[in-house]
């Protein structure tokens, strides 16, 4: 049997995909990530709050999802601890603001600088492109900049922002900051109706059909053309199974979906498997990365499965006809882009100054015991922090991330997500760009 | 590996995250790390150590203090991964600011000289305190307290734990993308460009004798005596809120 090994190049922190052939065809693949850093041990027995300003640290891209996940699980010790924490409309909106921030970054800066060039590559396998010699290069990171400019007014800075505390956020912008933080935000809403779309937001998320999408020029559209021409709307599928456990303004509750049939979903049944991994194994496992699976079945999470479950008509469309794909799920992070953009337009119009940032908790934290789970959706997806406090220092900490979701491993019986999506193709590069579809995070992974 | 079997050279090897020389801790295309940093570091002009990790060892180095080290520096003692390298620059910070890294890397190709403090670091960048520039100066100056966090008003150093005062960078003279800072959003500094990043209890001023630590090479004596001074007014102004809509 032939296997091949191959470094994952462009994407957060480092990656092996090692593929095994059988007729050229891969008939598996095993996910490989080798940072392990030990973040959650390292928790262990510091005082509680100390997480909200170390758990960032797992992640240069995802630090406002976990400064955002801690604060929800202190907060939720807290309340074990039978005192219910009142967080302000106007500290929730705060939160949202942040992390939107985060998700509209990441999707364009994905899109731009990883998904365009990889599409030029597969059709190519010699281009190398030159980020300096290309214009619109320069203007997407220019809206990224400002994308996170915009956020930075409420969190202080990105990344490694620590803006939120037990009971609230710590800023207290004011109407200026608000309308300096909008400038910023119609900058990045101009680039996306001048590039990425190719019209006005507006007629962009009144779309309900992908052939809408398609008939506009734009680098979305050129994205899925050349998608369309080297496959990929076929190629990536998985158990078209997805879950989206944290809050959206877009869906009420934690939910899962089946194709396009939508269930509540409990964070009780979500399980953290150590196959295949060092920590089970130090001689046979391969990876750092432990996966996640929801009653024993892998499930795919991120902007598609968040679409799937609010039951999106636009992303309905795109699945109707290319159903999980790695053309729907690239697709469903431009189109959760324009929905961020307006949703966060919105909550900067309406936030109300004149409410608390922070009603600070009334028990001591030193003699705080209990225990929380606190769950968000990430860029990359449902993003977990489940703490243990006794007499305000960290019992266990535990971190399960949106990468442990997607690109676990499991075995050839029972392949996790990204697996599944891989096996049956015939080329490298294909692979490559189907395991790059999920935005690929090492750094999460093996914190 | 083409780059490793070479024998190009490079005016600089920038290094991120902390280093260890167990193989067990850290390899690559299953090479122990310590043969590709080794080779690659001995072809460099400089190594920039770009982050508290790699300067100091960070957040990750508290794993394992023993074995996991920054470049240079484990801690503040001098014998990291190597125990002498004598074209180092650290430039510490959990994250690096980009325009620290960017401006000293465009210094060094113009070919100019860069005179870095007693940790390595680039004096124009960390001779300055994250203190400075700081919106709250004021209440500091009179010893006026943050009563609680999300307030534009008070000092966060006496009871929120800011390390602002003890901390060298200019986090609040170049602000971070290009708008903001920790303690302009109203959190405190946590210290995250020193070699002791990251302390305990982040969020709580550590106290002697209910007193503070004194700021950066500032006598106790003359600290707590004008901090004695200062206390004993009471400056209305500054005990008011910054923007009172009943005024």
């Amino acid at each position: 049997m032939k296997m091949t090994k191959e470094i994952i190049e462009r994407i957060e922190g480092e990656a092996t995909l090692e593929l095994e052939w059988e007729n050229e065809q891969v008939s598996f693949a095993k996910i490989k990530f080798f940072n392990y850093r030990g973040i959650e041990e390292i928790l262990k027995k510091r005082p509680l709050l100390d997480a909200l300003a170390l758990t960032p640290r797992v992640c240069g891209i995802c630090s406002h999802s976990h400064a955002i996940a801690s604060v929800l699980a202190i907060e939720e010790c807290y309340k074990s601890a039978g005192e219910a924490l009142h967080i302000t409309q106007k500290a929730k909106d705060i939160r949202e603001i942040a992390l939107n921030a985060e998700k509209i970054h990441n999707h364009i800066k994905w899109y731009f600088f990883t998904i365009l060039p990889e599409l030029k590559r597969v059709g190519d396998t010699t281009y190398a492109g030159n980020a300096f010699k290309d214009k619109q290069w320069f203007q997407a990171q220019s809206a990224v900049m400002q994308s996170l400019k915009m956020g930075a007014h409420f969190t202080g800075q990105w990344p490694h922002g620590s803006f939120v505390m037990a009971g609230g956020v710590t800023c207290d912008p004011l109407k200026s900051d608000l309308i300096s933080a909008q400038g910023c935000l119609d900058a990045v809403i101009a680039f996306c109706e001048e590039h990425f779309y190719g019209m006005p937001l507006e007629e962009f998320l009144s779309f309900d059909s992908a052939l809408q999408v398609m008939s506009s020029p734009s680098a979305l559209s050129y994205g899925i053309d050349e998608m369309i021409k080297h496959g990929f709307d076929r190629l990536g599928r998985s158990f078209d199974r997805f879950l989206a456990l944290g809050e959206s303004y877009r869906y009420e509750g934690s939910l899962k979906a089946s194709k396009t049939t939508v269930l509540g979903a409990d964070i009780k049944y979500v399980h953290e498997s150590l196959q295949h991994t060092f920590f089970e194994d130090k001689h046979k496992g391969y990876t750092y990365s432990k996966s996640a699976m929801y009653k024993r079945n892998y499930c795919e999470v991120g902007p598609l499965a968040r679409l799937m479950v609010s039951k999106d008509a636009l992303m309905r469309d795109f699945h109707r006809r290319f159903k999980d794909a790695a053309l729907t799920r690239v697709v469903a992070r431009a189109v959760e882009c324009a929905h961020l953009l307006w949703r966060t337009k919105v909550l900067i119009d309406h936030i109300n100054l004149k409410e608390p940032s922070l009603i600070p908790p009334k028990k001591d934290i030193h003699s705080l015991s209990g225990s929380g789970i606190g769950v968000i959706e990430a860029p990359r997806g449902s993003l977990i922090h489940s703490v243990v406090v006794h007499q305000g220092l960290i019992e266990s900490y535990d971190i399960i991330t949106p990468t442990v979701w997607n690109l676990g491993n499991g075995d050839k019986q029972n392949p996790s997500t990204a697996q599944k999506a891989l096996i049956g193709l015939n080329s490298f590069t294909k692979a490559d760009f189907i395991l790059k579809s999920f935005d690929v995070c090492s750094v999460c992974t093996t914190q | 590996m083409s780059l490793l079997n070479s024998d190009v050279t490079f005016d600089f090897l920038i290094l991120e995250g902390a280093l260890s020389h167990d193989e067990r801790l850290i390899q690559r295309f299953n090479l122990p790390f310590y043969e590709i940093l080794d080779t690659l570091a001995a072809r460099a002009k400089y190594i920039i150590c770009a982050g508290s990790c790699a300067s100091f060892g960070g957040v990750f180095r508290l794993r394992d203090p023993e074995k996991i080290t920054g470049a240079l520096f484990s801690g503040k003692e001098k014998g990291g991964y190597w125990l002498e390298k004598n074209n180092i620059i650290n430039i510490s910070g959990c994250p690096v600011h980009p325009r620290w890294l960017v401006e000293t890397l465009v210094a060094l190709h113009h070919g100019e000289k860069v005179l870095l403090d007693e940790f390595l670091r680039p004096k124009e960048v960390f001779s300055y305190l994250a203190h400075h520039g700081c919106l709250r100066n004021e209440y500091f100056e009179w010893k006026v307290d943050s009563k609680q966090l999300g307030e534009r008003e008070g000092c966060l150093f006496y009871e929120h734990g800011c390390l602002g005062p003890m901390s060298h960078a200019n986090c609040n003279k170049i602000l971070w993308n290009d708008i903001s800072s920790k303690t302009r959003a109203g959190s405190p500094c946590l210290g995250c460009t020193e070699f002791d990043f990251p302390r305990r209890a982040l969020y709580e001023t550590q106290k002697n004798m209910s007193l503070p630590q004194t700021p950066f090479g500032i006598s106790k004596r003359a600290y707590y005596s004008l901090a004695g001074v200062a206390k004993s007014f009471k400056i209305e102004r500054l005990e008011k809120k910054l923007i009172d809509e009943n005024d």
